[in-house]
């Protein structure tokens, strides 16, 4: 069912309620008198909460095509629109929390912040490649700016400028490879090019196109070899849009990435959940490829890192790797393990980075020794960052181990064994870098005295972050339910 | 490759552009080394000194332009666009009704917080 421009408007509240907050926060940028009044957070956090039970009350029905088959609606594209407006209502808590921007703390980073978050919306429901395209770039352009938003500092501004340069490059080649399938197709629409390419087309062009457009996507997920932005970024970029760049963004171009390929180039075989290769694009094996090679180059560079947040910056692209095992196999069961795995990864990730802030706030840098003692001078921020990276390891009873469970055990049923033997030895080897920072905060000797004081707030965030890492490694039953529903819905 | 060459199909509809393909890349590479290869060799200092118009240059190509400029040339696509939408509405306004007038009010209200935001930041300004 395609709607009109009109009757689209209904299914578009959460668009809808994010676009007016950031024109109530651009009007309230000018009027307010105080810039760092707590009103502009507070409006973004209002308008991320609608948009948050907006998309949470959506009717999830089979596919719905909005503004005339330019963004679907399924329960796929909702799935992931709750996932990211919680991740940024979860990183506009953290920015208030951080002492690094409260200098700078404006109504425009809250802009920025939503644009990118209206951005995500839109990728994870485009269904035209010309909206992906835009989306794409609704997503980045403000994470350019969010990357260098301390103007004077030298690290943000390499950031922003890395990413900028990086970013362009791969959307650039991404949009020559949807020209190809435009080109070779003539529709726009992403089913339209999958219905045409699987009645037969040249093998080379469909190729080509696709490790083109494999560019622009792995670009936003960060993997390698398009992954040479993504630790200058996290290292220089302010921590809470570290923290966000690490997972909103990421799972918003999982979601192209999985909706793109899978309507493209892949069909359903049958009511099961198996997929099949529609054309004679053999992504499953290229991507088999990256995903290995993403996690242990991951890993691998993480494991002599000083500084954390670089540190967090390598375990996020080894991450990466990780979930696009559940991306090559063809079945919606591993499309459902990824999902699952976006979940706990959003809690986990964005919890360690949350301790990460509350350090920095007391020693003004992110380097390994400042956390030597932690265990003593906030022993709550400890405890909380030594489960967020046990999760991160994998291992039970974490939700992190559940995640890997889901992901493992669908490669090893499909029989790609190597693939789960190069995921296995590289669990090992993180295993060694989380657990060094944890070594660190508790057997060592603090090199700062006194208490590392906590506020009550970011006490009860930790809360708030470290009861479902826990929860979600004991009983994940109803959002693996939710994950499953939302893949079946893809299917349509 | 005599193989390759049987391969080709003269009447694939792509061949013409395999065919411009060719000759665009020959020539362009062909003229190249032609004048390097036929041209007279006279070198001179003169020849060898910035050439801009003729004239020797006056200052580095690498100039610093000042940000106002981008501004301004900023808000001119922003509001240049505008009156590009504003036109086919004005013709039209009778038989788009209401609906239409609504519509154009929230896009010339989403465009007026640009140009408040823009204002209050001082872009208009010429120091």
């Amino acid at each position: 069912m395609v709607l009109g421009n009109l009757a689209s408007l209904v299914y578009f509240l959460p668009e809808l309620a994010v676009t007016a907050t950031i024109l109530l926060l651009v009007v309230l940028h000018v009027v307010l008198k105080n810039r760092r009044s707590p009103a502009a957070a507070l409006l973004a956090l209002l308008g991320t909460g609608t948009a948050l039970l907006f998309a949470w009350m959506t009717p999830s029905g089979a596919g719905m095509g909005l503004f005339e088959g330019m963004v679907l609606l399924d329960g796929f594209a909702v799935f992931f629109k709750v996932l990211t407006a919680l991740a940024t209502a979860i990183v506009i808590f953290m920015s208030i929390d951080c002492a690094e921007l409260a200098e700078r703390t404006q109504a425009e980073y809250y802009i920025f912040l939503l644009s990118v978050l209206l951005g995500m919306f839109l990728l994870s429901s485009a269904s035209d490649i010309v909206m992906v395209y835009l989306a794409l770039e609704l997503v980045s352009i403000p994470s350019y700016l969010l990357a260098g938003y301390f103007k004077g500092k030298g690290s943000s501004t390499e950031a922003s400028m890395k990413y900028v340069v990086y970013g362009a490059t791969a959307s650039g080649v991404m949009i020559y490879g949807f020209s190809l399938l435009y080109g070779m197709t003539g529709s726009t629409q992403i089913s339209e090019i999958g219905r045409v390419l699987a009645m037969g087309a040249a093998p080379l062009p469909a190729s080509l196109a696709a490790g083109m457009v494999t560019v622009g996507f792995g670009y936003k997920i960060a993997a390698v070899p398009f992954h040479m932005w993504s630790p200058d970024v996290y290292e220089g970029a302010p921590t809470p849009v570290t923290a966000f760049l690490s997972v909103g963004p990421k799972a918003a171009g999982f979601a192209v990435l999985v909706r793109f390929f899978y309507t493209v180039f892949a069909s359903p075989e049958d009511a099961g959940g198996i997929w099949k290769l529609s054309s004679s694009v053999d992504w499953t094996f290229l991507f088999s490829v990256l995903s290995a090679v993403t996690m242990t180059v991951g890993n691998l560079l993480a494991v002599n890192q000083k500084n954390v947040k670089r540190l967090l910056a390598y375990s996020s692209i080894a991450h990466a790797g990780y979930m696009l095992m559940g991306f090559v196999l063809l079945t919606a069961v591993g499309l459902k393990a990824i999902l699952f795995y976006l979940v706990v990864y959003l809690f986990m990730n964005l919890g360690a980075f949350y301790v990460v802030v509350l350090v920095a706030n007391g020693s003004r840098s992110e380097d390994i020794s400042d956390f030597s003692g932690l265990g003593s001078r906030a022993p709550v921020a400890a405890v909380s960052l030594a489960i967020f990276l046990f999760a991160l390891t994998g291992i039970p009873p974490f939700s992190g181990f559940i995640g890997k469970v889901y992901l493992f055990a669908e490669v090893i049923n499909r029989g790609v064994y190597w693939l789960a033997l190069v995921a296995a030895l590289n669990s090992v080897i993180s295993l060694y870098y989380y657990a060094r920072i944890v070594k660190v905060m508790f057997l060592e000797d603090p090199t700062q005295s006194g208490e590392l004081p906590v506020a009550f707030v970011p006490r009860v965030m930790l809360g708030i972050l470290v009861v479902p890492t826990l929860l979600l490694g004991i009983y994940w039953e109803p959002v693996i339910r939710v994950a499953e529903a939302s893949v079946k819905i893809l299917t349509n | 490759m005599a193989n390759l060459v049987s391969s080709i199909q003269f009447s694939d509809p792509y061949f013409s552009i395999l065919l411009l393909l060719v000759i665009a890349v020959g020539m362009s590479v062909g003229f190249v080394f032609l004048s390097q290869a036929l041209g007279p060799k006279k070198y001179e200092p003169i020849k060898y000194s910035v050439y801009e118009c003729g004239v020797d240059p006056f200052t580095p190509a690498a100039m610093r332009v000042s940000v106002k400029f981008y501004l301004v040339a900023l808000l001119f696509i922003l509001f240049d666009l505008e009156t590009a939408f504003l036109y086919p509405w004005a013709v039209l306004f009778r038989d788009l009704g209401l609906f239409g007038f609504i519509e154009m009010a929230i896009f010339m209200g989403i465009l007026l917080a640009g140009l408040l935001y823009a204002w209050k930041k001082g872009a208009l300004e010429w120091q």
